[in-house]
């Protein structure tokens, strides 16, 4: 195996806000735009030549100026972003695209907009429910996104470039599913640590240098196999937290499948939409495929992909874990965690504070308390 | 045996505050200071202190007409089955004449539930909140809504037939866990998106979404909206509404003439019963008791030292030992964010007009309005600066209920852009709004009172010195 995509490269790799690909794309004049929420299709601004950038804090637990915006009743994750992008981290970014995600997200990017105002901000409006009305009005959204983008960066989108960009990313999706397989199998070929950090480089990287990449993973890991205790799905809110993964490995809890937004929640499609008008097509699967706890009237949804995630990879119990004072996945958690117990799939509820280290040996026990319960 | 011991208790939240609706309404519309002495003998120690708070003899008239209000409120919804008719549970970020509007539904105000619970029942909902965890819910819940909706997942409480969802984009945990009971125990849930700015655009896509929600509460309740009846029923919210501006105007006068608890009691008429006579008649005891007071110049202490807008919600748990209280040494409680709806008048001249006019008044109610906006914190800011100024305070409290997640997010920034604008100091407390579980009642007293005391005390000593020093300057020139 190549020495630059080891298991420890690519979490190391993936371990850095920035890098050297993305310093390269700058320095030959790229654009990036940063972006928060997988409810923001980063076709439109592929097609705008510009690099979607997904916002991240990779455990980061410094948040002294964001706690001077945000409080201690607000998730640490939010509060963590907040603070690398007061902190002047993200200060390469061009611009940032908003989304009323959840409402501590909403309240980081309102403090972030307004104490360190990036050239660029944009506010994308996602309906909460799926209907023809609310289809419409997502379109409407993106229209303006692609409108703000023209103006702002002087980049016309046109349909052609859509559909390229579309197609590329469909192909890297196609290549992600790919990896979910590598994951499937008994004994997994790949790590839930290197598929995370697959998924954040795929987040981070101009689109063709994480395409090669990727390309160079799947065929390096054909016939790897990794051994552990338990096959685990970990599906909850945020969790870029890598070392939270290996924390779970380490125990022998192969995280062989997830439902994270960071992770196979960000490329999974399930719903089919073709048609003459690419921006169309792409409102129609962004929202169809939202599989996020802030979309209401949705829960049957969820809980199928969970389900279907866990049959594909025949695991053996269910860790469903959310940041301290995150209400939407707290409360779909408890709902998914009845309903998955009583389907006779054992899971347990982990809430935790992103990434405090100090938080660590509680986690260790309660998973290790469930791995006994799953008599593995 | 006595056939009593066999009977099943309905210890739920609503049942039993329908027990204690059924005592408020037989009393008599005056009731003496005799007749409230023995009222308060025979209730539990807690229902006694709140009951009394409202029967306090300055307040005591403008009181009545809204407890009884409440009680109905509770009695409508448990005789709604008997009468063929359905309860819809709503958030209290919804109008009450939506439901009303149909012959065949009642509503029944989540939060205003939750809030009687914790004011005058013994226990103060407690029990009800550790249903809802006992579940697996997590304990950073909003307790408005989760204490009422506790007592009903325990399934030993009242069960309504459908939900109202209005808080998708303005508050997680509220619509969260609405969503949660909907799941749980298989009750019809009813959709209204809020579109997230306030743009013509937007307000006309609010309209769109209303008229589908409408049209889904048709199919359930099996009933067509008729022009006539809604008519009728918008009429009184109307009626309503143009008593609330009068109510609101005597907020202006200094000492406010409205006692503190009215500005409570007020939305608590806007959130269960705008549409109905009885909201009407209470509006009008509280503003004609507000007028009396006025022109007798009557205020409950020597003088008004804090003209406060609360900047979200007050604190509900100790009705006396907070708002009665804080009249008593001085401290006026003008307003909150919640009694701050600013109703408007529905063009009642077709069915098309009045739907219009409900959608606006969804768009545009407590909560929605601020925290559903394009910027949470603009126009959060934009409205409590309009209030101060407009009231004349010279303080701002924010209470910090620790599930405000939202307005927590931006709260920095609204309090500095508030001390900026209007020069006001800001006091900002931490605690649950409706558990006494976080920061007691007398915690947030003294916190109340060093406030008051070493800041707009002095602040306000410092303004008529001031004022006299210019003034010698006026003579001596």
């Amino acid at each position: 195996m190549e020495a630059d995509i080891t298991p420890e490269a690519l979490i190391r790799r993936a371990s850095t806000i920035g890098g050297r690909e993305l310093d390269r794309f700058r320095e030959a004049g790229g654009r990036v735009v940063g972006y928060s929420c997988v409810a923001t299709p980063r076709e439109l601004l592929d097609a705008a030549g510009l690099l979607p950038y997904r916002i991240r804090a990779l455990g980061s637990t410094a948040r002294e100026l964001a706690d001077a915006r945000m409080s201690r009743f607000n998730c640490s994750y939010c509060r963590s972003c907040l603070q690398l992008g007061l902190d002047g981290t993200y200060d390469f970014l061009d611009g940032l695209i908003e989304t009323n995600g959840c409402d501590h997200l909403r309240g980081m990017f309102e403090n972030w907009q307004h104490d360190r105002s990036p050239g660029f901000f944009h506010y994308l409006r996602v309906p909460h429910l799926k209907n023809e009305d609310t289809h419409a009005v997502y379109l409407e959204e993106l229209e303006l996104l692609r409108a703000a983008l023209r103006d702002h960066f002087d980049v016309p989108i046109s349909d052609e470039d859509l559909r390229r960009a579309s197609a590329r990313q469909e192909r890297v999706r196609a290549k992600l599913e790919q990896a979910q397989g590598l994951r499937d199998h008994d004994p997994p070929a790949l790590s839930g640590a290197e598929a995370l950090a697959l998924s954040l480089l795929e987040s981070a990287w101009p689109p063709t240098e994480f395409e090669a990449l990727l390309d160079r993973v799947l065929a390096s890991r054909r016939r790897a196999s990794i051994t552990g205790r338990a096959r685990l799905l970990l599906a909850g809110s945020a969790t870029d937290e890598l070392g939270l993964l290996q924390a779970v490995e380490e125990l022998g809890g192969l995280v062989v499948s997830d439902g994270l937004c960071y992770g196979a929640r960000a490329f999974w499609r399930e719903s089919v939409h073709a048609g003459a008008d690419p921006l169309r097509e792409l409102a129609a699967a962004y929202l169809d495929d939202l599989l996020c706890p802030r979309m209401f009237d949705d829960y049957e949804r969820r809980l199928a992909f969970l389900r279907q995630m866990a049959r594909r990879a025949a695991v053996d119990g269910v860790v469903l874990v959310h940041n301290k004072f995150c209400d939407i996945h707290g409360v779909d958690n408890a709902r998914l965690r009845i309903d998955l117990e009583a389907e006779g799939t054992p899971a347990l509820v982990l809430e935790k504070e992103y990434g405090a280290a100090s938080d660590l040996g509680r986690i260790r026990t309660r998973v290790q308390a469930f791995i006994e319960r799953l008599r593995r | 045996m006595n056939e009593t011991l066999h009977t099943p208790i309905r210890d739920g939240l609503f049942d039993r505050l329908v027990q204690l609706a059924d005592v408020i309404t037989a009393l008599p519309d005056q009731l003496s200071d005799e007749e409230v002495a023995g009222l308060r003998r025979v209730l539990p120690a807690d229902t006694a202190r709140a009951i009394g708070a409202a029967f306090e003899p300055y307040l005591r008239r403008g009181s009545v007409p809204f407890l009884k209000l409440a009680a109905r409120h509770v009695q409508q919804a448990r005789r709604a089955r008997a009468e063929g008719r359905k309860v819809i549970l709503m958030p209290f970020n919804f109008p009450p004449e939506v439901i009303l509007i149909f012959r065949s539904a009642v509503p029944l105000c989540c939060e205003v539930i939750t809030t009687l619970g914790v004011a005058v029942l013994e226990g103060a909902g407690e029990r009800y909140w550790d249903e809802a965890t006992a579940l697996g819910l997590p304990d950073f819940l909003c307790s408005s809504s989760t204490i009422e909706l506790g007592s009903i997942l325990s399934s030993r409480d009242f069960r309504p037939d459908g939900l109202v969802q209005s808080t998708a984009g303005a508050c997680d945990a509220n619509s969260k866990v609405h969503e949660f009971v909907s799941l749980h125990l298989g009750i019809p849930q009813f959709f209204i998106e809020k579109p997230a700015d306030s743009s013509a655009r937007s307000r006309a896509h609010q309209r769109r979404y209303f008229r589908r929600f409408i049209a889904e509460l048709e199919r359930f309740t099996g009933e067509t909206l008729d022009e006539g009846y809604m008519r009728q029923v918008l009429e009184l919210a109307n009626e309503a509404t143009d008593l609330w501006y009068e109510f609101y105007d005597l907020h202006k006068f200094t000492p406010c003439p409205v006692p503190n608890l009215f500005s409570l009691f007020s939305y608590g008429t806007r959130f269960t019963s705008w549409g109905q006579r009885r909201a009407v008649d209470a509006l009008r005891a509280m503003t004609d008791l507000g007028r009396e007071r006025l022109e007798r110049g009557l205020y409950p202490a020597e003088e008004e030292i804090a003209r406060c807008v609360w900047l979200y919600t007050g604190y509900y748990f100790d009705l006396w030992g907070l708002f009665n209280w804080m009249e008593s040494r001085g401290i006026t409680y003008l307003h909150d964010a919640l009694s701050l709806f600013v109703p408007i008048h529905i063009d009642t001249t077709s069915k098309e007009t009045m739907l219009d006019g409900l959608a606006e008044a969804v768009f545009d109610y407590p909560m929605t309005r601020t925290m559903g906006a394009g910027s949470m914190s603009l126009s959060w800011i934009e409205d409590m600066v309009h209030f101060i100024r407009d009231l004349d305070a010279n303080c701002a409290v924010f209470s910090g209920h620790h599930a405000c997640k939202q307005t927590w997010s931006v709260f920095s920034r609204v309090r500095d852009e508030i001390t900026r604008q209007t020069g006001v100091p800001v006091l900002c407390l931490q605690g649950d709004s409706w558990s006494r579980r976080i920061t007691t009642a007398a915690d947030l007293r003294g916190q109340l009172d060093a406030f008051v005391g070493s800041v707009v005390a002095r602040k306000r000593r410092r303004a008529a010195r001031r004022r006299r020093r210019q003034n010698m300057f006026k003579t001596d020139s």
